[in-house]
């Protein structure tokens, strides 16, 4: 008798999963993602530091240096402001140099603000130099 | 009495919805795909301004911050160190062919000193990485 009862609830019921929803789940999921999506796009400059050992000699004196001294810039030892730098280093016309010749120099004394390190690294960037970072002894 | 012509009247069109969900569907896989989880919004960096800054092109392997109190994070995770910076990148450039695999994302706070700075620029630098600094446009 109970064996009866078992083979009954064995059978299998015709049921469909209600899918008609689906499209309505899809679509709020999309406005999800699109509103809480923020796209950004970040604004840079690209620096390809050169690195290596340090030369027994020291590198051309016609290499030129750009020094930064806290918020003090200098290029050749002589004080300039970021749109003076900027002069000086389109006038080398770094762009039509080989890249060996296109070395510039970059010196920093401690508690410089990197706010004027970027200055300088972008405006050598810009003009199409080659960073060198000076080490400190 | 007028009456309406024939051709006036309207039939019922009825729109294929069925593939609706597949397309819907299938735009979602699209975002999630395309999609890039931002790792550092909960970063304080003030970032530094300049003229020369062009909208970032490259495709960047690793992405480098340092915060306003000086803490470094690779990638959204907070590192100890330069040297896991350099060990990181290093690690990530491996397998590398070409200069385009070579880019890294460098934030830093405008108002750090070089002494905190200085030696995550010559990690990335040292372990073969072409550097990019994020900054702001000049009004």
């Amino acid at each position: 008798m109970s064996r009866k009862r078992y083979s009954k609830e064995k059978k299998h019921r015709t049921g469909e999963i209600p899918t008609g929803s689906f499209s309505d789940i899809a679509f709020l999921l999309i406005i999800y993602f699109l509103v809480a999506t923020t796209l950004v796009k970040v604004k840079s400059i690209a620096a390809d530091l050169p690195s290596g050992e340090k030369a027994s000699q020291s590198q051309s004196d016609k290499t030129p240096i750009v020094n930064l001294r806290g918020i003090e810039i200098f290029f050749n030892d002589k004080k300039v402001s970021v749109e003076l730098l900027n002069e000086r280093l389109e006038a080398l016309e770094l762009g039509e140099k080989e890249p060996a010749k296109r070395v510039i120099m970059l010196e920093s004394t401690n508690g410089t603000p990197y706010d004027n390190y970027f200055q300088a690294l972008a405006a050598i960037s810009a003009h199409q130099g080659v960073v060198a970072i000076v080490e400190e002894d | 009495m007028k009456k309406r012509p024939q051709s006036k009247k309207r039939r019922a069109v009825p729109v294929p919805i069925a593939s609706m969900g597949d397309i819907a569907f299938l735009l979602i896989i699209f975002f999630m795909v395309c999609s890039e989880v931002s790792k550092d919004k909960k970063m304080q960096v003030v970032l530094p301004l300049s003229e020369h800054v062009k909208k970032m092109q490259a495709v960047v392997v690793a992405r480098i911050a340092v915060d306003e109190n000086g803490e470094i994070f690779f990638d959204g995770t907070r590192v100890d160190n330069a040297k896991d910076v350099e060990w990181g990148v290093r690690a990530l450039l491996t397998s590398t062919i070409s200069d385009d695999q070579r880019h890294v994302q460098f934030k830093c706070d405008s108002s750090l000193p070089k002494e905190t700075f200085e030696p995550v620029i010559k990690a990335i630098a040292a372990a073969g990485g072409i550097i990019e600094a994020v900054g702001e446009k000049q009004p």
